[in-house]
């Protein structure tokens, strides 16, 4: 019969990190690597967050909170990363979508395609996107982590799934079209 | 809620669970149920696409990595206080050796040293003229002012520790009592001690100080030698005026 791990030394405070880096890394991982695009660049992301989040964890006061905590303290990272080496960016047409790619969404192909074409929107889209559908954080919490205002958040919600479809419906056309 | 805002209310937050946008949902005509649904489809191909694959054991590196940290933080704690409580003992035995050394070379500590080599004097019980006395402190440059006390035994010129000295012993009811006067030496520090079974006592003198030092002596017989070493080193001191 194996051996239960001792736990009679470790703090609460220990116990609540451990808890919340198994149960968020990994949606903090797939944030990260959607705003670097880059597995170690991710990587080091996380560790720093949780670093920070541990320095900190005093503050967090609500467990339900504290992954659009984390999501927050990890944006800064990043931003604080690229302070000084912001990457260039091809800004896509801002216009509403077609009413096909519109209506035909499940167009999007398979997660690879979808995938390429969420790498493609650019950063002021695809954070936001990533902190809704990965954070699950509301347009009032993301407006809040990247202090902007909640109508300006839905617009770029809105405007960076029009893209993706957009994206994935000339892909689509390009490639002969796909029902 | 009209259909426009609904699609886009739909097309910004697709899960959402708010009562209005599925009511409208529920109970429009215009096929908004129909976009509701391929909003869904389109939602769950993006979170599947976004679910990009997580390394094998990023938790448990990110726990080592915090644990390791959190070691070395604590031996670095413990370092820091190791070395305080290192310096702070060296600071006490840095102290304590000044002290040492400071006591050590006391005019009561250096008076005492030299006794040793001097036995033999308080044996002495053969009085010397004034001649005599006053010979011995020619010997250190100097003169005295006054008689002689009663019944000094012994004069000789000697160093104590590095004051030159002159060494004399009184007696006075077969107590001998030692006097040490160190000529020039103008820093001493008035007052009485009790070392290496010698009550001495440290007078600071015009010209110079003098150290008396006796084993079991009396009082009075400490009073009397230095009163009388006093008057002649120092010469006698001026009549007051119930005198006059």
């Amino acid at each position: 019969m194996p051996t239960p791990p001792v736990k009679g030394d470790v703090n609460p405070k220990q116990r609540q990190y451990e808890a919340m880096v198994r149960a968020l890394s990994a949606d903090l991982y797939r944030f990260a690597w959607w705003l670097s695009r880059s597995e170690t660049v991710a990587q080091d992301l996380v560790q720093e967050t949780f670093l920070r989040a541990w320095k900190n964890l005093d503050a967090l006061r609500d467990a339900e909170s504290a992954k659009a905590w984390l999501f927050t303290i990890l944006r800064r990272e990043h931003a604080r990363l690229y302070e000084r080496k912001r990457l260039e960016v091809v800004e896509l047409d801002d216009t509403l979508p077609e009413d096909a790619a519109y209506a035909s969404p499940e167009r999007s192909g398979d997660a690879a395609q979808v995938r390429e074409a969420i790498g493609r929107l650019p950063d002021k889209y695809r954070a936001p996107l990533a902190m809704q559908v990965l954070g699950g954080m509301s347009a009032d919490e993301i407006a809040e982590s990247t202090g902007q205002k909640a109508g300006a958040v839905m617009t770029q919600l809105f405007r960076a799934r029009q893209q993706l479809k957009k994206l994935l419906g000339g892909r689509a056309a390009a490639e002969g079209g796909r029902t | 809620m009209n259909c426009l805002d609904f699609r886009r209310r739909i097309s910004a937050e697709p899960r959402s669970r708010d009562p209005a946008l599925l009511a409208h949902r529920d109970s429009c005509t215009e096929g908004c149920a129909a976009f509701w649904q391929r909003a869904q489809r389109f939602e769950d191909d993006v979170e599947a696409a976004m679910a990009v694959p997580v390394p094998d054991g990023l938790a448990d590196r990110i726990l080592l990595a915090h644990a390791t940290g959190e070691r070395r933080a604590q031996v670095g704690r413990r370092r820091a206080w190791l070395a305080m409580a290192a310096s702070v003992l060296i600071a006490f035995g840095g102290v304590g050796m000044l002290w040492r050394y400071s006591d050590q070379h006391s005019l009561p500590a250096l008076a005492v040293a030299h006794m040793p080599w001097e036995m033999d004097s308080l044996a002495l019980t053969r009085p010397m003229t004034d001649d005599q006395v006053e010979a011995g402190f020619v010997g250190r440059a100097t003169h005295l002012k006054g008689p002689a006390p009663g019944m000094v035994t012994y004069v000789h010129d000697c160093t104590v520790g590095p004051y030159p000295a002159v060494h004399a012993v009184t007696r006075m009811d077969d107590e001998p009592v030692v006097a040490l006067y160190m000529p020039g030496k103008m820093d001493g520090k008035p007052g009485t001690f009790h070392r290496d079974g010698w009550d001495g006592r440290e007078l600071q003198l015009h010209g110079g100080t003098l150290v008396l030092l006796a084993q079991g002596a009396s009082r009075k017989a400490m009073e009397t030698a230095e009163r009388g070493w006093r008057a002649a080193i120092e010469g006698p001191a001026p009549a007051s005026i119930g005198q006059i």
